[in-house]
């Protein structure tokens, strides 16, 4: 049966993939090697039943007359039952060893990619889709663990078959091998013909399919608005026709396709047909035996696969390289550099910030912050204000070396968070951001994140801290229940709440905040907006600011514009300055 | 899955044809090795040459018309095979678009187009798969096995023995490595969760140092999803090897059996050879076979997806023409409303009495859970309300036909929701007759515009699908385009105006002005200052109306009201609004 042909990725660097492919299976060496003998192996045993059979059958014809000659018969029949034995029993362990090696090589492989997301700059992920990331870790890995096992063990099988029939079918009739290989060789490339179009219509219709999909996709995210607009039918015409032009395709891919059985059927009948009849004169003639023709009428049948098999697998191994070719250019992308070995340690942080000639940009060609120097006192609070993608995140960056400045350097209580390890400066640090993520388990268990020794009383202390104490006890399991992605037993709001608990679990010396705009409900946003003041007492902080409130007890305002700090001062000296603060604050009042 | 065969009825034609075809194709390619023993039997042994040759011609006949078979047996199982995902997929998009909203809700929309994509796709291949495998294998069965009883009755029972040591061979190795597969799905599911979290907590896991932890998370479940892989592989790894023994030992037995009866009849010579290919036949069709048993479930599921978003019925039924004649003055009015999910217990929205009338802006302000997104989703029926009434321009919404009542509302939703196509396509989404002059119009009122013609080709401009070309804000801004731009005599913004920042929120509703005059217009929103201006004012709490009034009859009156303003302002300047509404 001929695998489904799918569309085959290819390699952009087809030899550096197979190099890294083959450089990674090193460890494995010595147990593919043992598994390749004993399919090597396993195709010899396997080979000479058609042969002894046929043999019986002229030892039958031979002593009919004279009484069959049962112990000569019994003799091949226990070589034949002896050989199969052997060859399932070398093919099974072949495939064992084969199994355990492709499952350690992908895990090793998952392991690898999982570490190196933690190793790599934030930068490739702001870069970067996730869902690239993801096909990497599933889709690829899936390809490689798939064929890379079938296709060891059945390549040296299938070469050694081919090769082994084609030697038996010489001893037998020259001139019956040539015929059989004329039709398999002719078969062969009349089916690579029409799975060459196959592909063709397989990727027009993956096109097709695609177009269709985000149609599909499209008209049900809208749903809302294709019903208000009474423009059902309009949008359904519109899929009807994708919807048609796929059905046309899939089934000329399909029709393509599956011609390879037929034809090769037909093939396959031909050489048998011929065999018979060319094989039958030359038993006639006396030059091959009843038993030989027999045996080669088997091998005729035998052959066809391995070489069908052979001639597909530059698909295979294609998808495999190209597959691998994605997984090592993801983990050889360029990591963050690694913590200085004398890095400083700082025994008791009070919070002084300080920016001393800040410089920034994320492409260089745009820079964003330009020799920005900022004193912060202990227990003060920094806003950052601006209007939508002004770039306020990037002064957040910064702090938590998500990135690092291009020049200039940040001191944390005087000491340059460059020469500290990584990991103890954002320890100091408690974040609350917008995009309010938690993990997949119990609300006790993530608000337990950041520090796993805290004890039940703590979490609850902190919950309570937090105003989401009640919110939890309201939730059918309270500190055990589970939240995941899309659950939607507790609202945005909540989400943020619960962050914030997170935040004042862990214990800080160091507040960020990114306040919510629009996701959270006024009364939800008062109760975050409370356990925000309650826990920046006596905390150095930093907001990204939207309300007026924040704003106008901050000790200091960062004013971003387009991507740059255009002012910087306390709310009063920037109103007094009249300019895009001023602007920008008078603005939320303009039907005043 | 067999439910779904009714959207084969249209081609029950096209199935008979691809059933002759594919008896023809079965009985020739069986015919062959019944003539290979005659050319045995007949020609080589007696000697005989013609014999052969007019045995050898017949079958190259009979080649060719087995091939003849299997051609047109598989055009039409591809044809019948695409037409039918066709049908389906038309079938389930038009049902999933005529779905009402609390249905789609329940399904999910990512489930939703799963449905309508991979597990249709699904339902192809098997279908196509039984249209050219499983109704051979039984044909190949049955007429192998009426052939072999012709060709050698005292083998017969060989065909049983082989038949059964393939089934219990497969079944006894699905039967140890299926119960696997489900754990092995979901360990499987656990890891992308994992990797997923990964990506998406990048910034919380590193704040917080977790990188080791959620490594060693990872890790723990890849080493049991590699030993799981390893347990069920090395069953499966039983398959080839076990199926390849019988193969042989039936081969061998045939051969031995055949050997055995010589001496009884001569003609064995020739005929244990067909034989033994005709029980290698009847074998490949029970192995095809249980393969089509193990892929079938997976099918079936999908099937039973798609069929669950079929025989989901639309609650809320239409009339096809309006009943009674609407009055000209827009209004919208609800008397005595309560809305309650389907099996939910708990009243969303209890007793709710207002009316909007033309000319005037009634605002919608409530905490989440409030019930206010549910209320003004029961304006243009997207849900149905429990009990009570609503009335637009002062005829009950429910004699409406769903066309007329669609073109007097402009509904613009939570979310700023664009299509692919152009600018100008996007705003005469609802008014497809809108002349470009409108179009501009509506874009200048939603401050659309002034972006509009900065972006290459203007109105032309191409958008992405999702609208990931453009801004949230000037999402939400074409979409209040598209919605003025029907010229509605109801307005409807569900909190449409949280994504725009203040500035452009306020110049909006502003420009709003003029058009509100002949329309009544409802606002859900968020921000006070939105709404402070609202000729009506409704807070909502956990579904039930505890204030109505403008922005200073509430300050004074409604403490949940004060409570909202009190989170958004400064206390200075909730002191200060307090004092301008008791001197108002």
């Amino acid at each position: 049966m001929p695998k489904p042909t799918t569309p085959a990725a290819k390699a952009k660097n087809t030899k550096l993939a197979f190099k890294s492919l083959v450089h990674s299976l090193r460890p494995y060496r010595v147990a593919v090697v043992f598994a390749i003998i004993l399919s090597v192996a396993a195709a010899v045993t396997g080979l000479f039943t058609p042969k002894i059979l046929g043999e019986m059958t002229d030892v039958a014809k031979d002593t009919l007359a004279t009484g069959l000659d049962w112990s000569t018969l019994g003799q091949k029949a226990l070589l034949i039952i002896f050989l199969f034995i052997m060859s399932g029993l070398l093919t099974y362990i072949q495939s064992c060893i084969l199994t355990v090696v492709t499952a350690k090589y992908t895990r090793s492989l998952r392991t690898a990619i999982i570490e190196k997301i933690s190793r790599l700059p934030i930068s490739y992920f702001d870069n970067h889709q996730f869902g690239d990331v993801l096909s990497r870790m599933s889709n690829d890995v899936d390809i490689i663990a798939m064929n890379l096992r079938q296709e060891i063990a059945d390549l040296s099988f299938n070469i050694i078959t081919i090769i082994g029939v084609i030697v038996i079918m010489a001893m037998t009739s020259v001139p019956l091998l040539l015929i059989s290989l004329v039709v398999v060789v002719s078969s062969i490339l009349v089916v690579g013909k029409i799975a060459a179009f196959a592909q063709k219509y397989f990727r027009k219709q993956q096109t097709i399919l695609g177009e269709l999909n985000s149609k599909i996709e499209e008209s049900y995210s809208g749903q809302i608005v294709i019903k208000s607009s009474f423009h059902e039918t309009a949008t359904l015409d519109d899929f009807d026709e994708t919807n048609k032009k796929l059905a046309k395709t899939t089934f000329k891919a399909q029709v393509c396709s599956m011609l390879a059985i037929p034809v090769t059927h037909i093939f396959t009948n031909l050489g048998y047909v011929v065999t018979c009849i060319v094989g039958g004169y030359f038993v006639l003639e006396g030059r091959i035996s009843l038993g030989d023709i027999q045996a080669f009428i088997q091998y005729v049948t035998r052959f066809n696969r391995p070489i069908n098999e052979v001639a597909s697998i530059t698909s295979t191994i294609q998808s495999v390289l190209a597959a691998t070719e994605r997984i090592f250019e993801f983990l050889n992308e360029p990591e963050e550099e690694s913590d200085p070995v004398d890095a400083k340690t700082i025994e008791k942080v009070t919070g002084a910030v300080e920016f001393h000639n800040v410089s920034f940009s994320y492409d260089k060609e745009h820079p964003i912050i330009k020799n920005f120097s900022a004193k912060i006192a202990p227990g003060q609070q920094v806003a950052i204000v601006g209007p939508t993608g002004a770039g306020k995140t990037t002064i957040i960056n910064l702090l938590m070396r998500f990135y690092e400045p291009d020049s200039g350097y940040i001191t944390i209580d005087d000491v340059p968070t460059r020469e500290l390890k990584r990991a103890d400066v954002r320890k100091m640090f408690g974040m609350v951001l917008q995009d309010t993520w938690l993990f997949s388990g119990t609300i006790a268990e993530n608000l337990k994140y950041g520090n796993a020794e805290v004890s039940d009383e703590e979490v609850v202390r902190a919950a309570k801290a937090s105003n989401v104490h009640h919110v939890i006890e309201s939730l059918s399991h309270g500190y055990q229940t589970i939240i995941d992605e899309d659950s939607d037993n507790i609202s945005s709001g909540e989400k943020q709440l619960l962050t914030i608990a997170r935040v004042v679990a862990a214990n800080p010396q160091m507040i960020i905040l990114d306040e919510a705009t629009s996701n959270v409900d006024t009364r939800t946003e008062h109760l975050v907006q409370a356990a925000f003041e309650k826990i920046t007492k006596g905390r150095t902080s930093f907001v990204i600011a939207h309300r007026l409130s924040t704003i106008r007890n901050a000790d200091l305002i960062l004013v971003m514009k387009d991507g740059n700090i255009v002012e910087q001062g306390n709310h009063i000296e920037l109103l007094k300055k009249n300019g895009f603060y001023a602007e920008l604050y008078n603005s939320q009042f303009a039907d005043n | 899955m067999l439910r779904l065969f009714r959207f084969l009825k249209p081609y029950i034609l096209q199935i008979i044809v691809l059933l002759l075809s594919t008896a023809l194709q079965v009985y020739c390619t069986l015919r062959l090795p019944a003539l290979m023993a005659d050319i045995i039997n007949n020609g080589i042994v007696p000697g005989d040459t013609d014999h052969i040759w007019q045995a050898g011609l017949l079958m190259l006949g009979l080649a060719v018309l087995s091939a003849v078979g299997a051609l047109v047996s598989n055009f039409f199982a591809a044809h019948i095979g695409s037409n039918f995902a066709k049908d389906l997929r038309r079938a389930v998009f038009k049902k999933v678009i005529s779905l009402d909203l609390v249905d789609t809700k329940t399904f999910s929309t990512a489930s939703l187009i799963t449905r309508t994509t991979n597990d249709i796709n699904q339902v192809q291949q098997a279908t196509i798969m039984i249209l050219s495998m499983l109704v051979r294998a039984p044909m190949f069965c049955i007429i192998a096995l009426i052939m072999a009883f012709e060709t050698a009755p005292d083998m017969t029972w060989i065909i049983a023995v082989a038949a059964g040591a393939i089934l219990l061979s497969v079944f006894t190795i699905m039967l140890l490595v299926v119960p696997k597969f489900k754990i092995f799905q979901k360990l499987l599911d656990k890891l992308t969760l994992l990797t997923r979290e990964n990506l998406t907590g990048l910034r919380v896991i590193r704040a917080f140092n977790k990188e080791q932890y959620e490594q060693d998370k990872f890790n723990k479940e890849n080493d049991r999803m590699t030993k799981l892989i390893i347990f069920i592989e090395k069953i499966l790894n039983l398959q080839n090897p076990l199926i390849n023994i019988v193969f042989n030992a039936m081969t061998l037995l045939c051969s031995w059996v055949g050997i055995s009866l010589l001496q009884k009849d001569i003609a064995y010579l020739g005929n244990m050879s067909a034989f033994a290919q005709y029980v290698g036949q009847v074998m490949i069709s029970f192995l095809l076979l249980s393969i089509l048993f193990i892929m079938l479930p997976r099918a079936n599921v999908s099937a039973g997806r798609i069929n669950e978003v079929l025989k989901t019925a639309p609650k809320i039924h239409w009339k096809k023409n309006t009943n009674g004649t609407p009055s000209k003055t827009p209004s919208v009015e609800f008397k005595n409303v309560d809305f309650t999910y389907e099996k939910a217990e708990e009243k969303v929205l209890s007793n709710i009495s207002f009316r909007a009338e033309v000319g005037k802006t009634t605002a919608l302000i409530g905490s989440t859970g409030s019930g206010k997104s549910t209320l003004i989703n029961l304006v243009p029926r997207f849900f149905e309300a429990t009990s009570g009434e609503i009335l637009i321009n002062d005829l009950n919404i429910k004699d409406y036909s769903r066309e007329d009542l669609m073109k007097l509302i402009g509904f613009v939703p939570q979310r700023g929701m664009l299509f692919s196509g152009s600018v100008k396509e996007n705003i005469a989404f609802g008014a497809p007759n809108a002349s470009m002059e409108d179009i501009k119009a509506a874009a200048k009122i939603a401050q659309a515009d002034d972006f509009i013609k900065k972006l290459p080709k203007d109105y032309n401009y191409h958008i992405a699908q999702g609208g990931t070309n453009v801004s949230g804000g000037q999402k939400q801004r074409l979409s209040i385009a598209r919605a003025i731009c029907k010229k509605p005599s109801i307005l409807v913004f569900d909190d449409s105006f949280s994504a725009l920042d203040m500035k452009t929120d306020a110049k909006l509703r502003q420009a709003l002005k003029p058009l509100a005059k002949d329309s009544a217009t409802l606002i859900v929103a968020q921000r006070v200052s939105t709404i402070k201006d609202a000729d009506q004012i409704i807070v909502l709490d956990k579904g039930k109306i505890v204030g109505k009034g403008t922005h200073h009859e509430l300050l004074k009156s409604c403490e949940i009201y004060q409570e909202i303003v009190k989170s958004q302002i400064s206390e200075a300047e909730y002191k200060k609004e307090l004092e301008e509404a008791r001197h108002a």
